[in-house]
Order: C-alpha cells, then structure tokens, then sequence
C-alpha cells in the first residue's frame, strides 16, 4: 500500500484523499496544542511559505496524546491559544497516531521509516527522554511516534523518504527538503 | 453587548467565559476556527489570531485571561 492510498479527514470533518497531493514533496508532522509555547509551528509555517510555489505540502495531523505541554517548558509557558495553530498549511482532524487505535497513516509512515533515536544535541533531548522514561516508557519502545512534532519527508515519487524526531528542528530539515524539490 | 472571540480547546477562553457567567456579565461568542467572519473581525480588532479576545467596542480588547484588564475594560 502506498502513501497515495490513504484517506484522512479534514479538521472541518471532510474527507481528503492523499492521492490529491500526488507529485508534491510533503512533509507530514503530528502536531500538539495550539496553546502556549510551540515555537516548531512558527518554523513549519516558515518553511511551507519559503517552498510551497516549487512543490512543498505541509500537512499536520493534531492528536491529544501526548502531554500538553514539552517537556522542559513550563517557564514559558504563554496565557493565549493560536486561531488553527497559527498556521495556513492544511490540518487535519484531531486523532490517534500511536498505538493500536492510531489512523492507518501513521501506522504506515512508522513502519516504512523506524525510530533511529533523538538528536541529542537538541537542548531539549535529554529533558524529553527523561521524561518518557519516567511517564511513558512504553513510548520508547519500537518504531511508534514518541512525542508531539515528528515529521516525515515524503518524495515525489510518495515514498517515505526520512523520518525526524521532535528533537530535530523544523527550520534544519531545508536542506533535505530542497533537494527533493 | 460584550464580545468574547475563542476557540474549542482553549483553556483561557473558557477562563474568560466562566469568569464573565460569574460576574453575570452577557456576552456573545464567536468560535473563529469556524466562522470567518468573525475570524476577520477578530484580525481587525487585534492584528493577530489569537484567542482569547474580549470587547465591547471593536476598539479597545483584553487579551487572554487577565481579571484587571477585564474588569478596567467592562467596568467591574
């Protein structure tokens, strides 16, 4: 079953065929809570304005399951929440995207690319392992989705071509991203 | 008439809400996930897209939950 193959629903509850993004680079990215302080929305935006005209999707799917809040972050966090997450790339409904009630893309994207383990040099890295370990270890097990923010490179071509954990930036992924544009 | 603009899952915005139902103040509210009208209203008002936003006068607005702030702008 390829990427093209999967239906999914919009946040206003309209299906939406991921074959309409045929022939695009997309990059796929479970997002978290549009309240406080998630500074990897701002840097999607970013590079979805930069690359969009040659050929770049972003597409974010919301769930609730992971904790509200990243570790590590709440000194800062903010009183007010962002009007569709502060974004104008497509989002879809709120749903699962680890364990056994996660929706088939998911499913799919971590079994064409595994868990390769945290940017440790992220400054957040070690705060977020610590923190699945104490919480969740059953998170760190196997391939699934470990936190909020993993992103999945796909070609044009539709395959999975790189998966980047929450510790990896946004704003770092340009350079693979442009040269599958 | 006051005007509370907010979104689904924001917990400041039910702040706001409960906090005027307390004061028994009337207010109308505008989900601006869902309605565009009241979404430009909301970018008018404040320049921003972010909820949540309470007004009487389209002019002057109280960002997010902030008690002095609201009771100053609706006279509490």
């Amino acid at each position: 079953m390829g990427i093209y193959e999967f239906k999914v629903k919009t946040n206003r509850g309209e299906e939406k065929n991921l074959s309409d993004y045929k022939g695009q680079v997309l990059l796929i990215v479970n997002t978290a809570s549009k309240c406080g302080f998630t500074p990897q929305y701002a840097e999607l935006q970013e590079l979805y304005m930069k690359y969009k005209e040659q050929g770049l999707m972003v597409l974010g799917f919301p769930s609730n399951q992971f904790a509200e809040q990243e570790p590590g972050t709440n000194d800062e966090i903010q009183n007010f929440c962002k009007v569709n997450y502060g974004v104008t790339f497509p989002l879809f409904a709120k749903d699962a995207v680890r364990g056994e009630k996660a929706q088939p893309l998911f499913k799919y994207l971590v079994e064409q690319k595994g868990f390769a383990g945290f940017d440790e040099s992220h400054p957040r890295a070690s705060g977020l392992m610590n923190a699945l370990k104490q919480k969740f270890p059953e998170y760190l097990e196997g391939d699934s989705i470990k936190w909020n923010f993993t992103k999945f490179l796909i070609n044009r071509q539709g395959e999975v071509v790189g998966r980047y954990e929450p510790t990896t930036t946004p704003a770092s992924m340009a350079g693979d991203i442009e040269k599958l544009l | 008439m006051v005007k509370v603009y907010s979104i689904p899952d924001c917990p400041w915005c039910e702040k706001v809400k409960k906090y005027l139902k307390l004061k028994n103040v009337e207010y109308e509210e505008f989900n601006v996930e869902e309605d565009d009208e009241a979404r430009n209203e909301l970018y008018k008002i404040s320049g921003d897209q972010i909820v949540p936003v309470t007004t009487i006068d389209g002019k002057n607005y109280v960002l997010s939950f902030d008690k002095a702030k609201l009771d100053a702008l609706l006279n509490l």
